[in-house]
């Protein structure tokens, strides 16, 4: 099978070129700028009426060059690494420079290396296709030998490896090359002309077979058919305000959507953000405290270096309820006086940089979940959600249940079908009155999307419960 | 032009030479796209540059089939390596994963679609001829300039910019079958688009308006986008929540056009081969009100989805979705044609690599007879909707939720600016339960769609 046809780990363009790209991109007054090259392939199977009919795969590589004077940036990409569509490339970023003079020409140096968080090397490398293509036949026998109402089952193994270079302003070059892993499983249920769906996933930045070994993958099946079914009998859902519990693990996609946007630092350098005037202030209830850690090894959302190069770390946005810290790729870190958190990510080449989450969590309370279940008079305990979605000016946020129940006198009652969650980023978490002692990260299938750009994220949250949240049912 | 016509030709050369590739490598049948993409864009905040893109991407397809004992079998795979070594290895390594996919009895190749003849193809340029957008970057850089300035200032309350955008560019694209069908085409577009914040601290409010046209001088005027997205801004501030119960819904037709995707998603012939749609056993059904026609039109001079022919080279034809309420067949490639028995319509969406999908032209809702005044007029209670947020729409069952923000209605008059609040119901039941249909189509690019009324669906609020 076909890889990376160049050497990986190797710069795929002459450091000369790079060297006069650069000199010819960078005008006198520029504030930053970079190259940014970038390989990857990824590979796809796809099971659908138990039989693995599809198979695909893509090789990309391209290079995009960046300049930044101030709050003004320039940037171009290409996908042909040959020196006549490189210089064009540059000339092209270099369109808000004016006619200022370029720079003298500097050498491609290698920088010290940051920690690895991930092997480096193809994560696909040591299944074969046919191991994949057996693994998926495998499931789905086991997802309609679980239950017979199920009626389909998609599943899908997709890998990719990124090689990636990149080159400061100062000759700098940094490397980073990324594997990511996912298995998905989603099966369609059917009684009495009902349908229903579930569906489950994981993975990360290690090694397929990883993925594939064990019980997960049979946990993954038992799960999507659990929740298909269990939606079988879901009742229609509560419409008003009232108490919610969370369960612990990637409900935490309220802390993304509630207040880890607000906090990314373009919107607030630009006052954009309901959280513009809100650093040093209360924000959460006390006992809270939430961080964004890109530098936790092999999680889907870990980075070893962010795509300006910048080292992960993990960054405290909220402690103890005090909003305390933003997200900050370079630029916008420089225009706010701050130093840069290593969330400065784009999609690939051909996107310009932004500030994103990598993994983002609330660090674990000290409640029992149980106590925090049994507390619930009358409410929604939460434990499974599809996406969400924030406006990051008024602050209102949204995501949707996908395993939800009744519950009442502090018992669950009954399922409630899917239903959206809404809320005000800046006041949710002050209406935190329960924080468990059982934090979960999700199990590695979170996609961010923010300006037409998707890139992988993850985020956790111990089991929580917010005294007044609005439940989008149908039973008013 | 001519180096237009040559960037054209070299593309649909990359698409042949990659089916010659597939079947030198052993393929018995193949299908290639060989796209190329340039654009140019530029943000303007606060009366500066904030960025200037220079896009210039290219890429390559390829669909093979291998023949076994069980049946056809297939794979895919995307590159950008259009050197002939590039090519070669491209089509070996597709070859080499279709022989381990599982044949399917019902897979459809590349041959015998209803192609578009010469005459059909000829007819087709002339009226859709190779151009640009129009525009320069100076020119671009004018429009955004002048769209900003006009929604900063046009009331005291707007008090800060996300920036207005202008962007323009050409695709093309070249197709190639190893039946011998090749053709191609190029299309370009302008936007130009512009967001602004009223009001100040937690009573912040944003909204946005947009534009996009094959040419640029077809675009509305900087002008009309400003006062849109800084109207739509000032006239949300103040928003709060309303009472929880049932109400009359009045979607707006920018959000109207989501009611569309829904209903095309559910129409989708794989969805229903695969039982994932609410709308699978309603084929030739009452699925609307008989005052309810949409089609679909792929050859619209106000859509940005123009297509001769669909992904799999299949012509394509204007054809009613829903016709006086009724649902008059389901949306389908060939392989979900064959599957369902039906003729394939011509929907087939391709990507460089994945398997088909399906999807759209030009979707058009016609309007109605009533102005959204006259709709409002006979409302007793309700929401107009101008903003939905969220993914709550189950696709299998209908069931609908979605976090909304909009103005209340009470007794026929819009009475106040309402956020944080959640509309939810069943789309079957909702589409049943549609009152009244607006005279003011509007276009969104490949949707035009006029104001929808709702009966019947659930707020949650207070």
């Amino acid at each position: 099978m076909s890889r990376i046809p160049n050497q990986q780990h190797e710069l795929p363009v002459a450091p000369e070129t790079l060297s006069s790209m650069l000199a010819r991109m960078l005008p006198a007054g520029a504030d930053d700028g970079d190259l940014y090259i970038e390989q990857g392939t990824s590979e796809s199977l796809a099971l659908e009426e138990g039989r693995v009919k599809h198979i695909s795969a893509s090789s990309h590589q391209g290079l995009g060059a960046r300049v930044i004077r101030g709050e003004a940036a320039g940037h171009a990409y290409t996908d042909r690494l040959e020196p006549e569509a490189l210089m064009e490339a540059a000339r092209a970023a270099r369109a808000i420079a004016g006619g200022e003079q370029p720079r003298a020409p500097v050498a491609i140096h290698a920088a010290g290396a940051a920690p690895r968080l991930y092997q480096q090397d193809d994560p696909a490398l040591h299944v074969p296709l046919t191991a994949r293509k057996d693994m998926l036949e495998r499931l789905d026998r086991l997802a309609r030998s679980i239950d017979t109402r199920v009626r389909q089952v998609f599943a899908s193994i997709a890998s990719s490896f990124s090689d990636i270079h990149i080159i400061r302003m100062d000759g700098t070059h940094i490397h980073d090359a990324r594997p990511l892993v996912r298995l998905n499983i989603s099966v369609v249920v059917e009684e009495n002309g009902k349908r229903e769906t579930g569906s489950a996933g994981g993975g990360g930045r290690f090694p397929l077979e990883r993925l594939l070994a064990g019980d997960e993958a049979e946990r993954l099946v038992r799960e999507a058919v659990r929740l298909a079914v269990l939606n079988l009998d879901a009742r229609e859902a509560p419409a008003g305000s009232m108490p919610v519990v969370l369960g612990p693990g990637w409900p935490g996609i309220l802390l993304h959507e509630a207040i880890g946007h607000g906090l990314e630092g373009d919107f607030n350098r630009k006052g954009t953000s309901v959280f513009s005037e809100k650093m040093g202030k209360r924000v959460a209830a006390p006992g809270i405290t939430v961080v964004d850690d890109g530098s936790i090894a092999e999680r889907r959302g870990s980075l070893s270096v962010d795509d300006e190069g910048t080292q992960s770390q993990r960054t405290v946005l909220i402690e103890d309820g005090i909003l305390t810290g933003y997200l900050l790729d370079r630029q916008n870190a420089r225009l706010l006086g701050m130093q840069p958190t290593g969330n400065g990510r784009r999609e690939s080449y051909a996107h310009p940089v932004l500030p994103r989450m990598t993994n983002t969590f609330m660090l674990a309370g000290k409640d029992r979940p149980e106590d925090i279940l049994t507390s619930l008079e009358r409410g929604i305990y939460a434990v499974n959600f599809g996406g969400g979605q924030v406006d990051i000016t008024s602050g209102k946020f949204v995501f949707t249940t996908s395993e939800a129940y009744y519950v009442e006198g502090g018992r669950i009652q009954y399922p409630v079908k899917g239903a959206t969650l809404i809320g005000s980023g800046h006041e949710v978490l002050q209406k935190v009155s329960m924080i468990g002692n059982d934090l979960q990260l999700d199990p590695g299938v979170g996609t961010c999307g923010k300006g037409g750009q998707s890139v992988p994220v993850g985020v956790g949250l111990p089991t929580i419960r917010i005294d007044e949240l609005t439940i989008g049912g149908t039973q008013a | 032009m001519s180096d237009i016509r040559n960037r054209q030709t070299d593309l649909s050369l990359q698409a042949g030479q990659l089916v010659e590739a597939a079947l030198k490598a052993g393929a018995v049948h193949a299908d290639a796209l060989a796209v190329a993409d340039t654009g140019n864009s530029i943000c303007i905040r606060n009366g500066q540059i904030e960025s200037v893109e220079r896009e210039d991407g290219r890429g390559i397809g390829l669909r093979a089939f291998v023949e076994t004992p069980k049946g056809l079998a297939f794979a895919t795979a995307s590159g950008t390596d259009v050197s002939e070594a590039g090519l070669r290895t491209l089509a070996e390594q597709v070859v080499a994963m279709a022989r381990i996919s599982e044949p399917d009895p019902d897979a459809v190749p590349p041959v015998g679609a209803e192609h578009p003849d010469a005459t059909a193809i000829a007819d087709w340029q002339q009226r859709h001829p190779e151009r640009d957008s129009g525009w320069t970057i100076d020119q671009a850089r004018d429009a955004a300039l002048a769209c900003e300035a006009i929604a900063r200032a046009y009331s005291p309350e707007i008090s800060n910019s996300e920036g207005a955008d202008a962007s323009f560019g050409t695709s093309r694209v070249a197709y190639a079958a190893s039946d011998g069908f090749a053709a191609g085409y190029s299309k370009s577009s302008a936007s130009l688009s512009v967001s602004v914040i009223a009001g100040t601290g937690e009573q912040m409010q944003r909204d946005y308006a947009w534009h996009r046209a094959l040419l640029a001088k077809r675009l509305k005027s900087p002008e009309h986008i400003a006062g849109e997205a800084a109207e739509r801004a000032v006239r949300r501030l103040g928003a709060s929540g309303m009472d929880s119960g049932r109400a009359t819904i009045v979607f707006e037709p920018r959000v109207a056009s989501s009611l569309i995707s829904h209903l095309t998603g559910a129409i989708n012939g794989r969805a229903v081969l695969q039982k994932r749609s609410f709308l699978a056993g309603d084929n030739g059904r009452m699925i609307f009100p008989g005052f309810v026609n949409i089609v679909d039109d792929p050859d619209h001079d106000e859509g940005l989805a123009n297509r001769l022919f669909d992904g799999e080279g299949t012509r394509c034809r204007r054809r009613t979705l829903i016709d006086a309420g009724r649902l008059t067949g389901f949306l389908t490639d060939r392989y979900a044609a064959g599957r369902l028995q039906c003729e394939a319509t011509g929907h087939a969406r391709r990507g460089l690599t994945g398997d088909t999908g399906i999807g759209p032209s030009n979707v058009i809702w016609q309007g109605g007879g009533h102005d959204q005044q006259t709709i409002i007029d006979g409302i007793d209670h309700g929401l107009l909707v101008t903003e939905l947020i969220g993914f709550g729409v189950n696709g299998v069952t209908g069931d609908y939720s979605r976090g909304a923000g909009g103005f209340l209605i009470e007794n026929g008059r819009i009475s106040k600016p309402v956020q944080g609040v959640t509309i939810a119901g069943n789309l079957k039941e909702m589409f049943a339960n549609i009152r009244q249909v607006g005279s003011d189509l509007t276009w969104f690019g490949s949707v035009a769609v006029p104001s929808v009324a709702i009966d019947a669906m659930t707020v949650a609020g207070q």
